[in-house]
């Protein structure tokens, strides 16, 4: 999501001064070379979680009900389309991350959840999650989210990848307060979420893009579909041209959303594409100027094959 | 030469402190005056909607571009299209949408410049409600000067709790104050309310 228009011009200042930095890293291709996470299918990790049937109350996190807990857990395995960020929240990024985490290895996001709910902390990849007391006590209390009221483990989830993960963006907000969510606090900008990715998945990954500028490829439409064809593809993009909130006709040139896109086709200057993001699938009709205009990152990830256990 | 200087500068501060104040004046009063069309559009969405999810969006300043967003279980499709163009009328037909009456509420819309309309979920004790969200650009708020320019209408299916100073709560006994899409909603009647805010949607 968007963060608040107040902060834009520190953005702009800070974002001048990283620009070099955040290109050089996004651009990068970065390839894990370490071969140990197990992937798992989604069988695999519903057959993990229907064997938990009960789980105590944690007393790391007082406002989370186990059960209520499982069984977001468990629509997420069942449904990992339904994940959402919750209503003018910045958690955008963390829900397309979990998109991608949710379609290769459920059973990894399984395990950790239940370690990082019963423990709480837990370590996924090279990362290991200490969640601060004030975290703790938010997950699972959050309200006006839509969905995301009822569904304490997205919270608890979202609001841990927040707290541990900081970027440029979060320099002036590190520490959570209520209503933080959407905030400065949660913003991901595009080094940060390469990096997200790079440390807690196992998959090959390379990016393309920056925060300010648009990545420097003539034909976005014929680069995006043949990438699309090997892996997971993501979207960094200007979110007032996809879903307008005001008539007004100074927009800022910044890149403010994440989405997963699932499918692209073009029939004369017409580009279809399906994305993911909101908890759902959307379709919808663009021209190529208009799609180049909007993007300004493409990352995309495969999952390691030798991993694939279906 | 200093007064007449003097003179411009009170002037040029009274029109910028008119302008900003603009919104104080649009509050219930817009309500009563566009009441029956207002609530018209709301009654008929309703119907509409519960036939098949949709949302209505004008996407441009002098209202002649309309985006529909058409809900189905796997995916939304969403479409702009010109208020007069055929692919308007295909479309909602292809989606088995009830075109007279979509295109009966765009026109009002247009009528009274309202610019979305949508139906909005949300959970209290962790149960779904809904209400129909109802987003305007009156020419009042569209003064220079002023950053909220859009007049938003709530209509929930149940009466609501508000406090003495008329803000919507979460529950009455809790006194706690209810945010939709982050903002503070005011008290109309008891199941309408309404708020001034930057973003339509």
């Amino acid at each position: 999501m968007s963060f608040p228009k107040k902060y834009y011009s520190i953005f702009f200042l800070i974002s001048g001064c990283f620009l070099e930095t955040n290109i050089a890293r996004a651009s990068d291709i970065f390839r894990i070379e370490k071969d140990t996470l197990n992937a798992s299918a989604r069988q695999l990790a519903i057959a993990f979680i229907q064997k938990t049937d009960t789980l105590a109350r944690s007393s790391f996190w007082p406002n989370i009900k186990p059960a209520t807990f499982l069984e977001n857990i468990k629509l997420n395995i069942n449904k990992p389309l339904s994940i959402y960020e919750g209503v003018s929240t910045n958690f955008c990024g963390y829900a397309a991350l979990s998109y991608i985490l949710l379609h290769d290895d459920p059973l990894v996001y399984a395990k950790f959840m239940l370690e990082l709910y019963e423990h709480g902390e837990a370590i996924m990849g090279k990362v290991t999650f200490r969640p601060s007391p004030e975290i703790k006590q938010a997950a699972g209390s959050m309200k006006f989210k839509g969905k995301l009221d009822i569904r304490p483990a997205d919270q608890m989830w979202f609001l841990s990848l927040a707290d541990h993960f900081k970027g440029y963006l979060n320099l002036f907000d590190k520490h959570y307060d209520a209503g933080d969510e959407d905030k400065l606090w949660a913003s991901v900008n595009y080094a940060k979420f390469n990096r997200m990715l790079r440390e807690l998945f196992d998959e090959k990954m390379d990016a393309v893009g920056s925060d300010l500028i648009h990545p420097a490829i003539s034909d976005l439409y014929e680069y995006i579909s043949s990438k699309m064809k090997t892996g997971t593809m993501v979207l960094y993009i200007n979110n007032t041209f996809l879903y307008k909130k005001t008539h007004s006709a100074l927009k800022l040139a910044v890149p403010t959303h994440y989405i997963i896109l699932q499918n692209i086709s073009k029939a004369d200057d017409t580009i279809t594409m399906i994305y993911w993001d909101y908890g759902g699938r959307s379709l919808r009709q663009l021209t190529p100027r208009f799609l180049k205009r909007i993007t300004y990152g493409i990352t995309h990830c495969t999952k390691k094959m030798n991993d694939v256990q279906e | 030469m200093m007064c007449k200087s003097k003179l411009y500068l009170i002037l040029f501060t009274a029109i910028i402190f008119c302008a900003c104040n603009s919104t104080q004046k649009i509050n219930t009063k817009y309500y009563e005056e566009n009441e029956k069309e207002l609530n018209n559009i709301e009654q008929s969405f309703k119907t509409l909607y519960t036939q098949k999810p949709f949302s209505i969006e004008f996407t441009d300043r002098s209202f002649d571009f309309v985006s529909i967003e058409i809900m189905t279980d796997s995916i939304k499709y969403i479409y702009e299209f010109g208020i007069d163009e055929t692919r308007l009328k295909d479309t909602l037909l292809k989606y088995t949408l009830n075109e007279k009456g979509i295109r009966d509420i765009i026109t009002k819309m247009r009528s009274i410049h309202c610019t979305w309309i949508n139906n909005l979920d949300y959970y209290v004790d962790e149960q779904k409600s809904s209400l129909i969200f109802i987003s305007m650009r009156p020419v009042g708020l569209s003064k220079p000067f002023t950053n909220k320019k859009y007049y938003i209408l709530t209509y929930f299916s149940q009466p609501q709790y508000f406090n003495s100073e008329g803000k919507l709560l979460v529950k009455k006994q809790r006194n706690k104050i209810r945010k939709i899409n982050g903002e503070i909603f005011w008290r109309i009647n008891d199941k309408v309310c309404y708020t001034i805010s930057a973003r339509f949607r």
